[in-house]
C-alpha cells in the first residue's frame, strides 16, 4: 500500500474544510444568491444535511473494509476491470476540479491584482506550488493547511467584521427568499455537490481509519457549511440580493467594499494571501488524490511519479475554456452535478453491491 | 519485459535511508577495509567469466586504484631495504604498503575487464551512489575511521617500542615530540623512556611526574609483579593513569596532551593525565548576548565546556559519553544527556549517525551539524547550535541530546524546533509578561526580516490601491528623480546592506563597529542626495536589517536573508500572488523538515501539546510538562502545584497586620 503519512483528527479536519471551502472564494456564492434571493444564506443547510448523509455512507462503506481506502474498495466490490473504470472516474473528476479551480483562481488573480498578467503564467504559478505539496505529500500539506488557517480565520473575520458599518438587516428578507423550491430544492442539490466526501474516503488511512471518518466528515461538514452559511449571510447583509447576484467574485468585492477612514481603505490585495492559500491547498490536494488514486487502481507502490504527468494534464485542461464565463458555466452545468456520481452516486451502488454480495455469500 | 521492469524500477518509491541526494560509490578507504571480501568477490566474478556493464566499471575503478598503487611504488624504486617488522606496522608506509597490496590484489581482478569488451572509463570518475541503493543499515555497521593502518602489539623490548615511536612521530624531523629517557629508581633499576607533545603538557605536573619515578622511587623494588601495574598503583600521584595495551591507544593519548611511559620488559604503556595547553577562558557569550540570565559561554576546550554543563546539571544521571571524528585530526565528539529523561531511541539514533561519519577532517562543530542533519538541502538549520550552557542545560532538562565537538565553542542540541531557534532563553528568566512581550516583538521581527521588501514591492508596483493617497503621493514624489525602477533599487540597497554587514564583520575590532555606523548613516544619506535610492527605501531596508539582527540563531538569521531576496524577486514578479506562492512553499517545505525524526514545527505543525511554550510565553509554574514531540521518558517535569507556599497561609504570616 502507499504511504500516505499519518495526521491527527484536527489536522485533517482543516484540511478537507479549506479545501470543502474554497468554492466560496469564486463565483459560486453569486450563483447561489441568484437561486435563492434574500434566502440564499438558507440554502447550505439542505446541502449541509445531504452532505451529512454522504459522510455517513462513505463510513458505512469504509467500515466494510477498514483497512483499505475507496479505491481498493471499489476494485473489491466491482471486480478489476469495472473497479478500476470507476476509479477512473473518481480520477476524472479529482483532474477536473483541480483544472477549473485552476482556472477559476487564476482568473479571480487576474481580475483582483494581475490584470496584465498572462493567464498561462499565473496558473503555472499555481501548478507549481501546488504539485510541490503534492509531491511533499499529505502530511506536509495538513500541517500547512493546520499552521495557516489561523490566519485564514482571523483574515475572515476581520474582513466581516470591518465590513459592519454596511449591513442592512432588512435585506434577508423575506426570508424565504425566492420561494422554498429555489432555496430548498435546487440550493440544496447544488451545495451538496460542494462537498468533497470522496476525498475523504481516499485519504482515510492517514487520517486514522475508518473509525475516524464519520467524526472527521461531521465536523468538516459542519464547518465548511458554515462557512458558507455566514459569507452569503453578511454578502446579503452588507449589498441587496439583486446587486450581490451579479458580482463575478462576491468575496472580493465585500473586501473592497471596506472603508475605515482614509488610511484604512482598498485592503483587498490582503485578501488575495488568503485567496492564494487556500486556492493552492486546494488544488494541491485534488491533484494529490488524483495521483494516489491513479496509483492504487493501477498498484503502483509510488504516487509521485504520477504527480508531474498528471500536473501536465491539469495545466492543459486549465487552459482549455475560452474565458472565465465558460469556466463559470462548466463549473455549474458540468463538475457540480458531475460531482454527486464519486460522492454520492457511486458510494451508494458500492454499498449496495457489497451488500448484495454478502447476502449472497450466506445465502450460498 | 526486462524494459518494463527497468521502466518500473525507475518510478517506483524507494526510502530515502540518508537524506541525502547522494553518496559517491565506494572510496579507496572502504576498498582497503574490505580488501580481502572484495578480493574474494573478484575472484568469484572471475570464475563466473561473465559480467554486466556495472561491474565493468567497478573494474575500471578497481585498476585506477591499481595504477595510483603502481605509481607509488615506483615512486620509492631506490629506497633500501627496511626491517620487515617495522616497516608492516609504521603508519604511513603501512598506507603504501596496503596501497601497493591493492594495486597487485586489483590487478588481477582486473585481468578479467581488460580481457573483456570494456568501454574506456575516465579516470576519477565515480558513479553516484542514490542512498536507496545502499542497503538498509550499512552505513550504521560501518566501523567510522578506527584505523588508517594497522598497528603492531606492544613490544616487551624498550628499544623495539622506542624505535615504534620514532617511526610513527617521524622522528627526529618532528620537533614537538619529546622522548625523554629516564631511569627508574628502583632496586634493581629499570629504564624507560616518556613520550609527549611540547605545548599541550603542563610542564609543572610533569615535573612532578619526573620526580616521582626518578627521585622518589629510592630503595623500592622493582621485581613485584607485573611492574607497570606497580607503578600505577605505588609510585605515580597523578589524578587520571590508564594502561594500554596498544600503539593506537598511546598515540590517541599523547596527542591529546597526555604523556605516555614506556619501561624496559613491560609490553604495555602508562599514559599520564599531563593535558595543559594554552586555551581561552570562559567568556561572555558573543553573539547569543542576554542581559537577565548568565552571562559565561563555551569556550574551545572540550573538558571546560562539558564540566559548564556538568557545573549546571548537577546529576549523576548526566551521562557524558566520547567518540572520535575525523581520520586526520580524530577530533573528541562528546554526547550529553540525562540518561532518565532523554529517550533510548533519540540517543541511540544520535550516536548512529555519529559512528557513521566518516570524514577526513572534522574542524568544528558546524562541519559536524551539516554531517548530522536531516535534510542538507532545506534553508532552515535543524540543530541548535549554542554558545551558551544554560541553553544546553535547559534543552538536556527537557530529554534533549546535546553533541559537544572539541575545539569549537558552539554545542550542538538535538532534536530542536524552528520555535526554540526564535527563542533566547532570557524570555523564561524574565517574567512571563515581559517574556510574552518581547516573544511577539521578535515573531513581528521575524515575518518583517524576509517579507518587508518582497511586500513593498508588490504593493508598490501591483497594489497601488493599498496605499492611501498622501503616503501614495509621498513616495511617488520620492521616486520622482530616481532613475531605478523600484526592484533595482531595492536590490542595490539589500546588496548595500549585506556588504555593510559583511564587510563590519570582516574590518578589524574597533574600525568593525564604525564602518557600520559610517556605511549605514553616510552612505544611506549620501545616496539619497544622490537620487539614487528614495528616502523610504532606506527606512524599510534599515527596518528590515534590524528585524533580521533581532533572531537569535545565527544560522536561522541566514535563512531569513536568503529567504528575503526570493521573496523580492516573487513580490516583484507577481506581487501578493507570488509572495503568496512563495510563503506556502516555505511553509510546506518547513513543514515537512524533521530534527532527528522530531518535525521541525512541532508543537503546532503538527499539534501535539495545548499551551505549550511557543509564542506566548505561560507563567513558569505552569510548565507541568516536557515537550512532549521530545518523547522523554518522564512528561511530568514538576507537581501541579509547583509553588507550595500558596496551599499555606499568604505571606507566611508576615502581612498580619498589628
Amino acid at each position: 500500500m502507499i504511504d500516505q503519512g499519518k495526521f491527527g483528527s484536527a489536522e485533517a479536519v482543516v484540511l478537507l474544510a479549506i479545501s470543502m471551502s474554497a468554492r466560496i472564494f469564486l463565483h459560486y456564492p453569486a450563483y447561489l444568491t441568484e437561486t435563492g434571493g434574500p434566502a440564499a444564506w438558507l440554502t447550505p443547510i439542505g446541502g449541509g444535511l445531504v452532505a451529512l448523509l454522504g459522510v455517513l455512507i462513505m463510513g458505512r462503506l469504509l467500515a466494510k473494509s477498514p483497512d483499505k481506502t475507496v479505491v481498493q474498495i471499489t476494485e473489491e466490490a466491482l471486480g478489476p476491470y469495472l473497479g478500476t473504470a470507476v476509479n477512473f472516474i473518481y480520477i476524472i473528476f479529482f483532474i477536473s476540479v483541480a483544472a477549473l479551480f485552476a482556472r477559476e483562481f487564476s482568473e479571480a488573480m487576474l481580475i483582483a491584482a494581475l490584470p496584465f498578467t498572462p493567464i498561462s503564467i499565473v496558473i503555472l504559478g499555481f501548478l507549481t506550488v501546488s504539485i510541490l505539496g503534492a509531491y511533499l505529500g499529505l502530511e506536509a500539506m495538513a500541517r500547512t493547511a493546520r499552521l495557516t488557517y489561523p490566519f485564514i480565520v482571523i483574515g475572515i473575520t476581520i474582513l466581516l467584521a470591518s465590513l459592519y458599518p454596511y449591513w442592512n438587516f432588512h435585506n434577508i428578507f423575506p426570508i424565504l427568499g425566492n420561494g422554498p423550491y429555489n432555496v430548498f430544492v435546487l440550493g440544496t442539490f447544488s451545495t451538496a455537490a460542494v462537498t468533497e466526501v470522496i476525498l475523504a474516503g481516499v485519504i482515510v488511512q492517514s487520517m486514522g481509519g475508518h473509525s475516524k471518518i464519520n467524526s472527521i466528515g461531521i465536523r468538516m461538514v459542519l464547518l465548511s457549511f458554515f462557512f458558507l452559511l455566514l459569507m452569503l449571510l453578511f454578502t446579503t447583509f452588507t449589498h441587496n440580493w439583486r446587486i450581490s447576484s451579479e458580482f463575478s467574485l462576491p468575496f472580493y468585492r465585500l473586501a473592497r467594499t471596506i472603508y475605515l477612514g482614509r488610511f484604512f481603505q482598498r485592503i483587498e490585495a490582503i485578501y488575495i494571501i488568503v485567496w492564494g492559500f487556500i486556492g493552492l491547498l486546494k488544488i494541491a490536494l485534488t491533484i494529490y488524490a488524483a495521483s494516489v488514486t491513479m496509483a492504487g487502481s493501477l498498484k503502483l507502490p509510488d504516487y509521485r511519479p504520477l504527480i508531474w504527468p498528471l500536473g501536465m494534464v491539469v495545466f492543459i485542461g486549465s487552459l482549455l475554456p475560452v474565458d472565465m464565463p465558460r469556466v463559470v458555466e462548466l463549473d455549474g452545468a458540468y463538475l457540480r452535478p458531475g460531482a454527486w456520481l464519486p460522492n454520492y452516486i457511486i458510494p451508494v451502488i458500492l454499498l449496495l453491491v457489497l451488500g448484495f454480495r454478502k447476502r449472497g455469500k450466506d445465502a450460498g | 519485459m526486462n524494459m518494463l521492469q527497468r521502466m518500473l524500477k525507475m518510478i517506483s518509491y524507494q526510502e530515502n535511508l540518508d537524506c541525502e541526494g547522494f553518496i559517491l560509490k565506494e572510496t579507496k578507504d572502504d576498498r582497503k577495509k574490505s580488501g580481502p571480501e572484495k578480493q574474494d568477490k573478484d575472484k568469484e566474478g572471475r570464475a563466473k567469466g561473465s559480467e554486466g556493464e556495472e561491474s565493468a566499471q567497478e573494474n575500471n575503478i578497481e585498476r585506477q586504484y591499481n595504477e595510483e598503487g603502481e605509481q607509488e611504488q615506483k615512486g620509492q624504486p631506490g629506497e633500501p631495504a627496511q626491517d620487515k617488522k617495522s616497516e608492516d606496522y609504521a603508519g604511513r608506509q603501512d598506507v603504501q604498503g596496503d596501497k601497493a597490496k591493492e594495486g597487485r590484489a586489483g590487478k588481477q581482478a582486473a585481468g578479467k575487464s581488460e580481457d573483456g569488451k570494456q568501454p574506456p572509463s575516465r579516470k576519477g570518475m565515480k558513479r553516484p551512489l542514490r542512498p536507496s541503493e545502499i542497503k538498509k543499515g550499512e552505513g550504521g555497521k560501518e566501523k567510522s575511521q578506527e584505523k588508517t593502518g594497522d598497528y603492531p602489539p606492544m613490544s616487551t623490548s624498550l628499544k623495539e617500542n622506542r624505535e615504534t615511536i620514532q617511526k610513527l612521530y617521524g622522528l627526529p624531523e618532528n620537533k614537538d615530540i619529546v622522548v625523554r629517557n629516564f631511569v627508574l629508581g628502583t632496586q634493581p633499576p629499570v629504564k624507560g623512556f616518556a613520550v609527549y607533545i611540547d605545548g599541550l603538557t603542563d610542564k609543572a605536573i610533569q615535573d612532578l611526574l619526573f620526580q616521582a619515578l626518578m627521585l622518589f622511587t629510592d630503595d623500592r623494588p622493582s621485581n613485584v609483579g607485573k611492574l607497570i601495574e606497580y607503578v600505577k598503583e605505588r609510585l605515580l600521584p597523578a589524578h587520571q593513569i590508564s594502561v594500554h595495551g596498544t600503539i593506537r591507544e598511546v598515540l590517541d593519548a599523547v596527542n591529546f596532551g597526555e604523556t605516555a611511559i614506556f619501561l624496559e620488559h613491560c609490553a604495555d604503556a602508562l599514559t599520564v593525565e599531563t593535558k595543559g595547553w594554552e586555551h581561552r577562558n570562559i567568556d561572555r557569550p558573543v553573539i547569543e548576548q542576554i542581559i537577565r540570565g548568565p552571562q559565561e559561554a563555551f569556550g574551545e576546550n572540550l573538558r571546560a565546556n562539558t564540566a559548564l554543563i556538568r557545573k549546571k546539571l548537577k546529576s549523576e544521571n548526566l551521562v557524558t559519553e566520547m567518540t572520535k571524528i575525523g581520520i586526520q585530526n580524530r577530533n573528541d565528539v562528546a554526547i550529553m544527556y540525562l540518561r532518565h529523561i532523554a529517550n533510548p531511541d533519540l540517543v541511540t539514533e544520535v550516536k548512529r549517525r555519529l559512528d557513521s561519519i566518516k570524514i577526513d577532517y572534522l574542524a568544528d562543530s558546524g562541519v559536524l551539524e551539516q554531517l548530522l542533519e536531516d535534510n542538507p538541502y532545506n534553508l532552515n538549520p535543524q540543530m541548535l547550535a549554542t554558545e551558551r550552557p544554560d541553553r544546553v542545560t535547559g534543552g538536556l532538562a527537557e530529554g534533549r541530546v546535546a553533541i559537544l565537538v572539541d575545539g569549537t565553542p558552539y554545542v550542538l542540541v538535538v532534536p530542536t524546533t524552528m520555535y526554540e531557534l526564535l527563542h533566547t532563553g532570557e524570555e523564561t528568566y524574565l517574567r512571563w509578561q515581559y517574556g510574552t512581550f518581547i516573544r511577539y516583538i521578535r515573531t513581528l521581527a521575524f515575518y518583517i526580516a524576509f517579507l518587508l521588501p518582497g511586500s513593498y514591492l508588490a504593493v508598490v508596483l501591483f497594489h497601488h490601491e493599498m496605499i492611501p493617497t498622501e503616503l501614495l503621493l509621498a513616495i511617488a514624489g520620492n521616486r520622482e528623480r530616481v532613475p531605478f525602477p523600484s526592484v533595482v533599487e531595492v536590490l542595490m540597497m539589500e546588496f548595500a546592506f549585506e556588504l555593510i554587514r559583511e564587510a563590519s564583520l570582516r574590518l578589524p575590532g574597533v574600525m568593525g563597529s564604525t564602518i557600520g555606523i559610517v556605511g549605514a548613516l553616510i552612505l544611506g544619506q549620501a545616496a539619497v542626495q544622490a537620487n539614487i535610492v528614495s528616502p523610504i527605501l532606506v527606512i524599510l531596508v534599515g527596518v528590515t536589517g534590524l528585524a533580521n539582527f533581532t533572531i537569535p540563531s545565527y544560522s536561522m538569521s541566514f535563512a531569513l536573508r536568503i529567504y528575503r531576496f526570493l521573496y523580492i524577486f516573487l513580490g516583484a514578479a507577481l506581487g501578493f500572488f507570488g509572495i503568496t506562492l512563495g510563503l506556502v512553499g516555505q511553509v510546506a517545505l518547513t513543514a515537512n523538515l524533521k530534527s532527528f525524526g522530531v518535525p521541525y514545527l512541532a508543537p503546532t505543525g503538527p499539534r501535539t501539546m495545548a499551551g505549550s511554550d511557543v509564542v506566548t510565553r505561560l507563567p513558569v509554574f505552569f510548565s507541568e510538562k516536557r515537550p512532549d514531540y521530545v518523547n522523554p521518558l518522564d512528561i511530568t517535569r514538576e507537581p501541579q502545584v509547583s509553588r507550595g507556599w500558596i496551599k499555606g497561609k499568604g505571606g507566611g504570616g508576615n502581612d498580619r497586620s498589628g
